[in-house]
């Protein structure tokens, strides 16, 4: 808002000396233009805005598990590591979807999501937070808005990131951010992304006080699992090998989590959400 | 049915994974103890196989033949050794790519059901189960006395760097 006043309030007093300094206005503009494109940093509400709607979409894809008990645990777990981390302000939402698929996914703005599939292979809220952690990471680094600018027109960032909010609405810029957004899911993001959101998922998961292996052991768990399980299709299509990234995560984790070894993993808390819910059941 | 072998799988509380079996994928040391500095009870060369007792944090107990003992979670797999290249998901991933995208989603037994590509690239959004998700959400109190609750103690932690590439 401000950037245009200025471009406006600039224009009007160089406007009566134009013809002296023989400007070229069509070049002014386009100068300004390009300066904001430079800047296509989504400010938090647009990537709140965007978020939701990325979100609304992934919902549309697979309904929420409809049992308020796991859904408010998930929600105070995940709102509990989110505390830990640089941006405990954002709106954060956790959600479980009522899918067999196992999956987990995150949209800007602090959307998280897992899969009623992946929670049944959970043994641990160790488990959980550490795979809520990696989801929350890659809110925190922005990787899935930086795939979306990747791929889109700088037009249409420029104009998605100039528009005012109240104008969003329809805002067919929005719309098809959206849309790529929603795609993401089906591609995957860089590899480096998921090595990345790995290391920060075990650190967030030791700062909010639980055992630091949790995610590896839910990497192995999956890795145990039989490939040919077609809940697992989409999650190898759009993640590198599990073997790749346990074997990364042991190199790094050899050192620094020695100290943390003793933290709580909260087993029979989660076993007795989960099992009230139909999504595990008791061992014999 | 699904959820019979998912269930089958045997997961308990306190021994996930228990008699399955995993196997190494380095040469490491079979512990007295589930410390670094414990007693060596045995050498594990690579792609030993052993049986999984429990987990603890990251430990993992085993029996190696008749020796019980711990090792490091990371340095197993679960799984047959024997199996070639285990890191099963880059040949079997590939397998997935093809299938996948030549695809109607033939790879998924009943067909569009539930999650797809399909889904995720003609979506359809779902603003009421937005307005009940953002229902679900807690606040910074509650988050923090649930913390309290479970007494799990906030630490301090940097995050990791980047491996050298």
């Amino acid at each position: 808002m401000n950037r245009k006043l200025i471009a406006l309030f600039f224009l009007c007093c160089i406007s009566s000396s134009a013809s002296a300094f023989d400007l070229d206005f069509g070049k002014i503009i386009g100068n300004i233009q390009k300066a904001r494109l430079a800047t296509t940093d989504f400010d938090e509400p647009k990537e709140i805005e965007l978020g939701s709607g990325i979100a609304s979409n992934l919902l549309g894809a697979a309904p929420l598990l409809q049992n308020r008990r796991v859904q408010a645990y998930v929600n105070r777990v995940g709102m509990w590591l989110a505390l830990q981390t640089e941006r405990p302000g954002l709106p954060w939402r956790f959600g479980v979807l009522d899918d067999d698929d196992v999956n987990a996914f995150a949209a800007p703005g602090g959307h998280v999501f897992v899969t009623k599939g992946l929670l049944a292979q959970m043994h641990s809220e160790a488990e959980l937070a550490g795979v809520l952690a990696h989801e929350i990471a890659h809110v925190l680094r922005k990787h899935h808005l930086a795939a979306i600018k990747k791929g889109a027109r700088t037009e249409l960032l420029a104009e998605f990131a100039g528009e005012a909010m109240e104008n969003q609405g329809e805002n067919p810029a929005l719309i098809k951010l959206i849309g790529a957004g929603t795609e993401l899911y089906a591609r995957g993001l860089d590899k480096d992304d998921e090595f990345e959101a790995d290391r920060m998922g075990v650190v967030i998961a030791t700062r909010a006080g639980y055992d630091p292996y949790g995610l590896p052991a839910v990497l192995q768990t999956l890795q145990g699992m039989n490939p040919q399980d077609s809940s697992l299709a989409l999650m190898f299509k759009t993640h590198p090998a599990l073997d790749e990234r346990l074997g990364l995560l042991d190199r790094l984790m050899s050192g620094p989590f020695d100290s943390f070894e003793n933290q709580p993993d909260h087993a029979p808390r989660f076993m007795t959400v989960m099992s009230g819910s139909g999504i595990t059941t008791e061992p014999d | 049915m699904r959820w019979l072998i998912v269930f089958c799988l045997g997961w308990s509380v306190f021994a996930a994974h228990a008699g399955e079996a995993a196997y190494t994928v380095r040469a490491t040391e079979l512990k007295a103890k589930p410390f670094s500095d414990a007693a060596t009870v045995a050498s594990l060369a690579e792609n030993s196989t052993v049986e999984v007792l429990t987990r603890q944090s990251s430990w993992m107990q085993v029996k190696s033949g008749d020796t019980t003992g711990w090792v490091k979670m990371l340095s197993l797999r679960l799984g047959d050794a024997a199996a070639p290249k285990k890191s099963g998901d880059s040949g079997l991933g590939a397998l997935f790519n093809v299938a996948a995208t030549g695809g109607s989603g033939s790879t998924v037994s009943t067909g569009v059901r539930g999650l797809s590509e399909e889904k995720l690239k003609n979506p359809q959004p779902d603003p009421k189960a937005l307005e009940q998700l953002n229902g679900y959400a807690t606040d910074e109190k509650a988050a923090r006395r649930f913390g309290k609750s479970g007494k799990l103690s906030a630490q301090q932690l940097d995050y990791l760097p980047a491996p050298a590439k």
